[in-house]
């Protein structure tokens, strides 16, 4: 099987679990654009490989699919943030850029895209990215474009990069505030309460949204 | 139930009479502290009335002015960031805007954050409202170095705009000379084309509604405001529901964060890009610089520390012990108890000569009011108690209160409060606001209770009532605890108060468990540090007691009515003998302690009752036990944890209703108890 068809299967079954769900009907329907001619022998194969198991009707990772699986799901969500909130792509061009990176970034590319972009945790469309080695703090050794709140500089003029919120009216109120990707940022304090001020508005948050915003120098 | 007082019944049917023949309405509109209170006072002068908009506990002020020779109606309604409500004071100003008619808009918008005020500017123009626009505190902008070019903003939007200092009622004569020609600003957004197309689909449904266009209710449909939908479900038909779903769905299936976000952000590009036209930035003022460092040292880890714990003594100096005591002391010994309850009752008996008529409404001559059970004069007469409880107990606690609530908010010092007390109060479940009715309960639990209207959620306000109720000592609790505690050793007193604090944490903290719902987000804006204005103080004040004096003075009429009745078919005798057999076989106290919670709890005299008479001769002659220590102990503990008397309980009823109060009865009379219980067993155990 082509490697390409081989990630875009096992990136499906990943992506597919996250929903609760695991039949192997659905696991096809959603598999990417690389996967031609899919079918169920193609998972035959696979489990083959030793990277899934089936039991009826219904598909699971293996230890090692899964090690793959969610590198690949890594590589697709940490390119999306790059390509629209650094690079400030249209959703199209987003999507089709990292249908093509999870396939081409190595191991090292992306652990520097995801330092660069202050070790997300989410997706643009708000889904988990699989952590990598680089995410866990000791291993900070490169310095940051892209940095979440709590590690910016105190009165350090910045700029907010984007906002991965855990609900989504957190990021519809920090808009009422005038609060949204792009807007100018300095960091006054980070006790009792983050306070931060965007143009001529003083805002106190509570560390637990600080932690969702993320911005870069200017 | 919503009996006015003389003077204030006279000034509302002035004030109402003025509106029905008032043709046309300004409502106010802007962002939290932005100064339109202030503005709104300038337009109208002295009479206003607060009230609550219907179904909720948000507060709306009325007032009239004339303009251009004819009488307006003038509404002032809570600080909003947009139409699409992100809060219950949020929805209330969309509401007023969305069901009034024929009205025009005065937006008042900080000069200095002209951004955010041109965001609803945006919003009014899409709605297709009327408007001035004021940018007011333009002195404050100007010292940070901010100028905006007022002619082109108005060339740009069509509109008039006005720069004022409201405080100084600069501007005001061009405001009024403006209102009368408000017209619809021209600030069009074009969204992205999927959004557009969703557009095109969804406003040709909508009803027009009197205050806002039909596209501006499409957005806010786009945007997934629920608080529409029962007006979507009043005015569709079902296939139209199903068409404006699906239209949506297709348009929020392009983006991956939320509609109501995408517009906001499409919205901002286009307000920024004026913005950027209008706005001039110089060098920052000296003066705006020392605001700016006290803003920041006030929510500093460190220096804000000191700060925060001189307000806090100031606030509980002048409600808790001025209020509370120096102030109810003068008014009810000297005013009520002294003269006016004698006068009354003098005059009951001059015009009422029968002596069957005399005796049941001011008991027998000749005997003090507190031992006999007269209607109108007596242990729970209307006048004696239920009238001077809430007119020289509770007003005095709850005016000084108010003055301070008004220069906390004014002063802009109240969100910075709520910053440096907001990681104590997570651990209740509560945000930093909820310091506010915690404080003030330490002077009257029953005025806290309604002040816990300034929790966001539902849930958080349960838990404030329920903490206040449970863990808070007013004023009455607090003079028995400290005399009592004055007697007994540190140790005990100790045992005291580590039991209450860890109660209040304990029962916030499983409360936040189990009560559902979400709490709320703690994204809070911090305004300007500024001098209050102390015209603006004392109408809000005013405006505030009045409030106060239509809704809660009822409930202590009714519950004086309520013991008295109690009190005649020998209720209370029966209470107090139902209690001893817990009081005395669970909380192992002397039989004087029954009658101690009861009168407490009914009539606020804790001190009076027997319990604390009877160990006063031991702390004097310091002859007190250990066992007696812990009898102390467990009966201040239980007292505490009581609800503080049958006005708060009255209150919590009308603020959070009837089933939730229950709920709290029915938690805290049992747990009271057995929190007492279990200190005794400990401190006999541990201690003894």
């Amino acid at each position: 099987m082509q490697e390409r068809k081989l990630e875009e299967l096992l990136e499906a079954v990943f992506a597919e679990r996250e929903q609760g769900r695991a039949e192997v009907d659905g696991v096809l329907a959603h598999a990417g654009a690389h996967a031609e001619d899919k079918s169920e022998a193609d998972f035959v194969e696979l489990e083959s490989m030793g990277l899934v198991r089936r039991e009826n009707g219904r598909v699971t990772l293996t230890e090692p699919g899964e090690k793959r699986a969610r590198d690949v799901v890594r590589r697709h969500r940490l390119a999306e943030r790059l390509l629209k909130d650094l690079l400030e792509l249209g959703e199209s061009t987003v999507e089709s850029q990292a249908c093509e990176f999870e396939h081409i970034l190595s191991q090292e590319a992306t652990d520097s895209v995801c330092t660069l972009l202050g070790h997300p945790p989410t997706c643009p469309h708000g889904e988990a990215i699989p952590p990598g080695p680089c995410c866990s703090a000791t291993a900070r050794t490169l310095r940051p474009l892209v940095t979440g709140l709590p590690h910016f500089e105190l009165g350090v003029p910045g700029r907010i990069v984007f906002i991965a919120p855990k609900f989504h009216d957190r990021m519809d109120r920090l808009a009422a505030l005038g609060v949204i990707p792009g807007s100018p940022l300095r960091l006054h304090q980070r006790s009792p309460s983050y306070v931060i001020e965007v143009g001529e508005t003083t805002i106190a948050l509570d560390p637990e949204i600080a932690g969702e915003v993320f911005v870069k120098r200017v | 139930m919503t009996r006015n007082p003389p003077a204030a019944a006279a000034q509302s049917e002035r004030l109402d009479k003025e509106l029905r023949e008032a043709p046309r309405t300004v409502i106010l509109v802007g962002n939290p502290n932005v100064g339109k209170s202030v503005l709104f006072g300038a337009l109208t002068g002295k009479y206003v009335t607060v009230s609550n908009y219907p179904g909720t506990t948000v507060e709306v002020t009325r007032g009239s002015a004339v303009l251009d020779g004819s009488p307006w109606n003038v509404m002032d309604t809570p600080g909003t960031n947009g139409l699409t409500p992100m809060s219950e004071d949020e929805q209330v100003t969309r509401d007023i805007l969305l069901w009034e008619r024929d009205y025009a808009c005065l937006q008042v918008c900080d000069t200095k954050n002209l951004r955010r005020g041109l965001l609803i500017t945006a919003q009014l123009a899409e709605a297709g409202v009327p408007m001035v626009l004021a940018l007011n505190m333009a002195d404050e902008a100007a010292s940070r170095g901010f100028q905006v070019d007022a002619p082109r903003l108005a060339a740009v939007l069509g509109v008039e705009v006005v720069p004022t200092v409201a405080v100084e009622r600069k501007g005001l004569a061009q405001i009024q000379a403006a209102l009368p020609g408000a017209r619809p600003a021209k600030l069009s957004v074009r969204y992205d084309q999927a959004i557009e197309e969703a557009l095109a689909v969804v406003t040709p449904l909508m009803r027009e509604t009197g205050g806002l266009s039909t596209r501006s209710l499409a957005l806010m449909i786009l945007g997934g405001d629920d608080s529409l939908r029962a007006h979507l479900e009043a005015t569709l038909a079902p296939a139209e529901r199903e068409q404006v779903e699906e239209a949506r769905r297709r348009a929020a299936s392009r983006y991956p964060e939320s509609l109501r976000f995408v517009i906001s952000k499409q919205r901002l590009a286009v307000v920024d890009r004026l913005h950027d036209q209008v706005v001039v930035r110089g060098a920052r003022s000296a003066a705006s610089d020392l605001g700016r460092k006290l803003g920041s040292w006030s929510t500093h880890p460190i220096l804000g520390v000191p700060i925060l714990a001189g307000v806090l003594f100031a606030c509980y100096e002048f409600v808790g012990v001025f209020g509370a005591k120096v102030a109810v002391d003068f008014l009810e010994n000297q005013i009520f108890y002294d003269r006016l309850v004698p006068w009354f009752e003098a005059a009951v008996r001059f015009l009422v000569p029968w002596k069957a008529a005399q005796e049941f409404l001011a008991g027998p001559a000749g005997v003090p009011f507190r031992e006999h059970g007269g209607f109108l004069v007596g242990r729970y007469g209307l006048f004696s108690m239920g009238l001077s409880y809430g007119m020289a107990i509770v007003l005095p606690i709850v005016a000084t209160f108010f003055v301070t609530f008004s220069l906390l908010e004014d002063s802009g010092y109240l969100p910075r409060l709520a910053v440096m007390m907001n990681k104590l109060f997570k651990r209740m479940g509560l945000n930093g606001k909820a310091v506010l009715p915690m404080v003030l309960g330490l002077g009257c639990d029953t005025m806290a209770t309604m002040t816990a209207r300034i929790m966001e959620t539902r849930k958080e306000r349960v838990i404030v009532t329920l903490l206040l109720a449970l863990g808070v000592p007013c004023s009455a609790q607090l003079a028995v605890v400290f005399a009592m505690l004055a007697g007994v050793s540190a140790a005990a007193a100790a045992w005291f108060a580590a039991t209450i604090v860890m109660v209040l944490f304990l029962v916030g903290w499983l409360a936040a468990k189990v009560i559902p719902g979400r709490g709320s987000d703690f994204v809070l804006e911090l305004p300007p540090l500024r001098v209050p204005q102390l015209g603006n103080v004392a109408v809000k004040t005013l405006a505030r007691i009045e409030w106060y004096l239509r809704e809660a003075l009822p409930l202590f009429i009714a519950g004086t009515l309520l013991l008295y009745v109690l009190d005649r078919v020998g209720g209370i005798a029966w209470l107090e003998q139902a209690a001893a057999p817990v009081v005395v076989g669970v909380l192992d106290l002397p039989r004087q302690a029954a009658s101690a919670f009861i009168l407490g709890f009914l009539r606020r005299d804790y001190a009076a009752a027997g319990l604390f008479l009877h160990y006063e001769p031991f702390v004097k002659a310091g002859t007190m036990t250990r066992a007696m220590e812990v009898e102390v102990v467990v009966a201040l503990v239980t007292i505490t944890l009581f609800i503080p008397c049958i006005a708060n309980f009255f209150m919590i009823l009308k603020e959070r209703g009837w089933k939730t109060s229950l709920a709290i009865l029915g938690f805290i009379l049992p747990f009271s108890v057995g929190v007492g219980a279990t200190v005794n067993q400990l401190m006999r155990w541990l201690w003894l």
